[in-house]
């Protein structure tokens, strides 16, 4: 083997471990978005995933105490509270070009999600789960870009929930955890409902919801605080 | 001489009987069948009454005033048969039908298997007569002749064709119109004429001069009448199988040899659909284990399934049937056999596939992941919403199985006057509640669609708490000419739960009751 070869050898190998070093931390180099075709389709979203900008006109207002306007992808990040923030991340996925799936939910508003932009064509719904709604949602990550998981109550080991974290880091999947408790997850997103604005008039009727979220943990984007 | 023994299967006076069957009248009733004002079919009880062939409705009425009387109708009497024709099928496959009424079949198989002709026979009848019918059965050595024996009810031994039928009236040879050309009552009628009276007398004649005096039909009357070799009966082929199985030789009990099997039994099913130029949109999957259990699952698709999704989606089943979660739910035993069956097909022509890319706007991976999810539970628990109309948040979303054709429930680009404008609920409930007044009084919604009185509290499990603010009722006005509507005004109202903030609910009230229908949070 010659020196040239050998050096070659281990320029590659540097590479390789580069690779292998950005891939665990999550926070750069070629996920599975990274590559090839896929790469044109959804730039902004090949490390971040954007939470979701409620403006106003949607009429879902939101009022955020410490807004972060990132989640990291391929992380696990536990839900509370009020149901339209999974909604509006799979609404913000979705109309990005990404696909959500959604499940262990049956009584998601999907409608709701439409009237916060989504592209109900790149959504998926497996309301009846079975037994195991990790493990289904274990097999989604391989294809998706966001998984909101209802746990109904359920605790997720922390033994079992490592290896579903590191599935999620190495597919890029965002895995959003609703109804239950997941050790150890990155990102804790609370978002409560801080008040309602109706029209006035005879004919009145509820016409904005507004939200207030905090959150806290470790892969969250920038951070800052909002006035609310 | 090889002699194939045919077997006539012979159902009296059909017509009436099915039209009978199809009024919903007894067998025994006095039907009578009409066409052009004439009775040509009569049931037994009709003709002790008088009723014959060939009378005018008013006289068979006037010889059978409680006769009930049907128009001809060549499809019902085709589909009442196809009873009879099923409970021949069990017993004897490919029977041919050669006029509703009317089946030949070949006995010498169900002969050997009944033990003889004449149990083969026994057990024909009973087994139409247990499909609601009364049959007569014939045996002779060919099918015309087993056609003649039937109305007689007889077995013919082998080789007496012509001696049975040279005792028949010459006039017998039109009355079967399925073995008779048009013209055969005119010949019947000129050879008793000229002093034929019976068959065998005809079948004396030469058959040079029956084919130069009477043509073409008389030559085939002769042929039948000297109980010569005519063609057999050929009855309906079984539909081609198209099933690929395969023993598996090791049993699979790992994955990666399941995804083997799977390959090569796609492979197989698809040169046998191509075959027939067919293409799978349903497709079963069948497993059988070495204790005997059998795993059963129906892959449906909108698209025909190719080889590679063929051999995808049985790596998948087999993949869940084996590392199944609960290991009580799993087969005890490796597989041993493995079966594809295609459910339905379509033909090539009927497909019309999109010029571009699946008809879903996913991505081959994420369509991939769900398609393995509807391995793991079932083809029904993946779903695909798609906007439809409708007024309330439920109506406005059909959730349909991924790989079903995405139907919406209603047409959403309608314009649906009094539908829920935005923001929607996004927890949707149908749980009964009860809303009540300041006294506690019950709040109804009026035919005029207002409030009965002012709501003040909400009243349901988990969820009690005066109003702080309520809108609507918004009444919804649908399906009024509905006669399975159950009756009350059907209106939806907003309220929102004491509180800070409180909540804000949706409800709905139809057939005299509140149900919370959403949440908004």
């Amino acid at each position: 083997m010659s020196l040239d070869q050998r050096r070659l050898d281990r320029a590659e190998q540097v590479e390789h471990l580069r690779h292998k070093i950005a891939a665990i931390s999550g926070k750069v180099g070629p996920g599975r978005r990274g590559e090839g075709s896929s790469n044109d389709v959804l730039p902004e979203l090949e490390s971040l995933l954007p939470l979701p900008e409620l403006s106003p006109a949607s009429g879902w207002y939101p009022q955020t105490e410490r807004l972060p306007t990132a989640l990291s992808r391929g992380t696990v990040a536990v839900l509370s509270g009020a149901r339209s923030l999974p909604l509006s991340m799979v609404a913000a996925v979705t109309a990005a070009g990404g696909h959500a799936a959604i499940v262990g939910q049956p009584d998601v508003g999907l409608l709701a999600a439409v009237e916060m932009g989504a592209d109900l064509s790149r959504i998926a719904v497996i309301p009846e789960p079975g037994a195991d709604p990790v493990e289904v949602a274990a097999v989604l990550m391989d294809g998706m870009d966001l998984v909101v998981l209802g746990l109904g109550g359920r605790t997720v080991p922390a033994t079992r929930a490592r290896a579903v974290v590191a599935r999620a880091r190495q597919k890029g999947c965002t895995l959003l955890v609703a109804g239950g408790d997941w050790q150890g997850a990155s990102a804790r997103l609370e978002a409560r409902v801080s008040g309602y604005e109706m029209t006035c008039g005879s004919g009145g009727r509820i016409s904005r919801v507004r939200l207030a979220m905090r959150a806290r943990g470790r892969s969250l984007g920038s951070v800052h605080a909002v006035g609310g | 001489m090889s002699v194939s023994r045919v077997l006539a299967i012979w159902c009296m006076d059909w017509p009436a009987v099915a039209a009978a069957a199809a009024a919903g009248l007894l067998p025994t009733s006095p039907v009578a069948v009409m066409l052009a004002n004439r009775v040509i079919a009569c049931s037994a009880s009709a003709r002790a009454a008088g009723v014959r062939r060939g009378l005018r409705r008013r006289e068979a009425q006037a010889r059978c005033p409680e006769l009930h009387v049907a128009t001809a109708d060549p499809a019902r009497d085709a589909r009442h048969f196809e009873n009879v024709t099923a409970a021949v099928d069990d017993l004897v496959p490919r029977a041919e039908v050669l006029r509703p009424g009317l089946l030949v079949l070949p006995v010498r198989g169900a002969a050997r298997y009944f033990g003889s002709e004449q149990a083969a026979a026994e057990r024909l009848v009973d087994a139409v007569a247990a499909a609601g019918t009364e049959c007569q059965v014939g045996i002779a050595d060919r099918l015309p002749t087993a056609v003649f024996a039937a109305r007689a009810g007889r077995i013919v031994e082998p080789g007496k064709d012509a001696v049975f039928l040279s005792a028949l009236s010459i006039r017998q040879l039109a009355t079967e119109p399925s073995l008779a050309a048009p013209g055969r009552e005119d010949l019947a009628d000129l050879l008793w004429r000229m002093g034929i009276r019976n068959i065998g007398q005809f079948a004396a004649l030469s058959r040079a001069d029956v084919a130069s005096r009477f043509g073409a039909d008389a030559v085939a009357a002769h042929r039948l009448a000297r109980a010569e070799p005519s063609r057999g009966p050929s009855g309906r082929e079984p539909p081609p199988e198209l099933d690929a199985v395969m023993d598996c030789d090791p049993p699979i009990d790992r994955v990666d040899a399941a995804a083997f099997a799977g390959r090569s039994l796609a492979c197989e099913l698809h040169r046998s659909l191509e075959g027939s130029g067919v293409g799978c949109t349903r497709l079963a999957i069948h497993a059988v284990t070495a204790n005997g259990e059998e795993l059963n699952r129906v892959w449906r698709c909108a698209e025909p399934l190719t080889e590679d999704a063929t051999a995808d989606r049985v790596r998948w089943q087999l993949d869940g049937w084996l590392n199944r979660r609960n290991p009580n739910d799993r087969p005890t035993a490796p597989i041993t056999v493995l079966r594809l069956h295609p459910v339905e097909v379509v033909s090539a022509e009927a497909l019309q596939l999109p010029l571009w890319g699946p008809p879903v706007k996913m991505t081959d991976s994420a369509y991939r992941a769900l398609v393995r999810v509807q391995g793991l539970l079932g083809p029904e628990a993946v779903q695909v919403p798609v906007l439809s109309g409708g007024r309330g948040p439920a109506e406005r979303i059909t959730l349909t199985p991924l790989g079903d054709e995405p139907v919406p429930w209603a047409d959403p680009s309608q314009p649906w006057p009094g539908q829920l404008p935005e923001p929607s609920p996004t927890v949707l409930l149908d749980d009964p509640v009860e809303v009540l007044d300041g006294e506690g009084n019950p709040v109804r919604v009026t035919g005029r669609g207002l409030f009965s009185a002012e709501p003040a509290r909400l009243a349901a499990p988990g969820r009690d708490g005066r109003l702080s603010w309520w809108a609507g009722p918004w009444p919804v006005d649908e399906r009024w000419w509905d006669p399975d509507r159950k009756a009350g005004r059907t209106a939806r109202a907003q309220v929102l739960l004491d509180g800070d903030p409180g909540q804000a609910m949706l409800l709905c009230y139809r057939q005299r009751r509140w149900y919370l229908e959403g949440i908004y949070e």
